[in-house]
């Protein structure tokens, strides 16, 4: 692993991480995380979208003017999108119905069309396969953690509904640590999603802070595109 | 010659064509599977509520649609029949009175109109409140099974805390009234139909 490679992995999982720094998909990474085999689900999806549209977008980049870009790059992006969801449907039908609108809805995910925009149209086709996986990684994490946390706190179990997404082999997966009527509802609810993200987001930025900065190159980002902007889907 | 960067057009139609021959594959590829699985699906709800080897027909076919008073329409009637003879009506409907949502209900009534079983198909009640409707959470759905219209009387198909004759699932009244309410509504046009609902053919695809 090269020097940039390193960068790309610790920037798409920690230093520029897409749901807890750049914070773009807060909408699906919000409304899926009731449960961690959820949350599991959708960043599996978002991870091989991401990785597939930075791969494609970094081959055309010399092709495609740049007044196309953006028509291109949505086209490729929904194009992907679609295959993934037929796919679910197709062999994972329990959890593409759990997961209903939000499968389609990863097209409107802004972290594809900024890496798409910001790095895959720049650099070359390794660096760009890099960048979506460690991206893509990042957000599963953030929404697999979440989930877990919301799932625990609200329903007292771990994992339920590993068989929608392993199989009926894996029901033997799931912890039920304390009985559900016990759980805080307030987890499960919308309002939860925005705590439990507001303390991620401050424990992250609680280490980051503490930590001495690492010696080694700054981030390969270009100037202004690592910078969290507002969300815009 | 010039590069393909000052041809904007033919590289998006490329780009398009390309796109659409990957999904038409993908379509091709999954097509089949995922007709399979809704069907599977919608025979494991079926068999929940009618016991296997009790009808020969094909009940997710042998359907029709129905404008019920105060349900999302068509409904969706199915039949099961043994040898021909009428064993029970199962009614896929939507009502909309729930607190966040339509509730999405298959219902399962003997030719007599009375009430086989309750099934939640979809909703999106309140987890851990209105969520209590579905029958792998509570048994409250199961509080219908051989009830009928008159068993109670029409006017007592109503959670007990607004003054009716059925269990009221706690704070989740609206919830339990909309189920109620659909129930009723049902059997009500079961009872004014019942000579006809197994005589209507079968809706073509």
């Amino acid at each position: 692993m090269n020097a940039t490679t390193r960068t790309l992995w610790r920037d798409g999982l920690w230093t520029n991480n897409p749901g807890l720094v750049q914070l773009l998909g807060l909408c699906p990474l919000l409304a899926v995380t009731g449960t961690a085999i959820n949350g599991l689900g959708l960043g599996l999806a978002t991870l091989a979208v991401l990785a597939a549209s930075n791969v494609l977008v970094s081959l055309l980049r010399h092709q495609v003017a740049a007044e196309l870009r953006i028509p291109v790059f949505v086209l490729i992006i929904a194009t992907l999108v679609t295959v993934v969801d037929r796919i679910l449907a197709a062999f994972f039908y329990d959890l593409w119905t759990t997961l209903g609108i939000f499968i389609p809805l990863i097209v409107t995910n802004c972290t594809l069309l900024a890496r798409a925009e910001a790095f895959a149209s720049r650099r070359p086709v390794i660096d760009a396969l890099h960048d979506g996986l460690a991206q893509g990684l990042g957000f599963l994490l953030v929404l697999v953690v979440l989930g877990s946390l919301r799932e625990l706190i609200g329903q007292g179990s771990l994992l339920a509904g590993a068989d929608q997404l392993f199989g009926p082999a894996a029901a033997g997966l799931t912890l039920q640590l304390f009985p559900e009527q016990h759980g805080l509802l307030l987890a499960i609810l919308p309002p939860g999603a925005f705590i439990g993200l507001g303390l991620l987001v401050a424990l992250r930025q609680h280490l980051h802070t503490r930590r001495p900065a690492p010696r080694s190159a700054p981030s390969t980002e270009p100037a202004g595109t690592s910078a969290p902007g507002p969300e815009t889907a | 010659m010039r590069s393909f960067r000052q041809h904007p057009l033919p590289v998006l139609g490329l780009v398009a064509a390309a796109a659409a021959v990957l999904l038409a594959g993908v379509h091709q590829w999954t097509a089949g599977p995922i007709a399979e699985q809704a069907e599977q699906r919608a025979h494991a709800t079926l068999t929940q509520l009618l016991a296997e080897g009790s009808y020969d027909n094909d009940p997710i076919h042998d359907r029709f649609p129905a404008w019920i008073a105060g349900l999302e329409p068509p409904s969706t009637i199915h039949r099961a029949r043994r040898a021909g003879e009428p064993i029970a009506l199962l009614a896929d409907v939507t009502t909309t009175e729930g607190y966040s949502g339509p509730i999405r209900l298959l219902i399962a009534l003997r030719p007599d109109g009375e009430v086989i079983g309750v099934r939640v198909l979809e909703h999106r009640e309140t987890p851990g409140l209105g969520d209590r409707i579905e029958s792998d959470r509570s048994d409250w759905i199961r509080q219908f099974e051989g009830r009928a219209l008159g068993d109670p009387p029409a006017g007592d198909w109503r959670p007990d805390r607004r003054g009716g004759a059925f269990d009221t699932l706690s704070s989740a009244t609206i919830t339990s009234a909309a189920v109620i309410d659909a129930i009723g509504r049902v059997l009500a046009w079961q009872r004014a139909n019942r000579e006809r609902i197994f005589e209507i053919p079968a809706s073509q695809e």
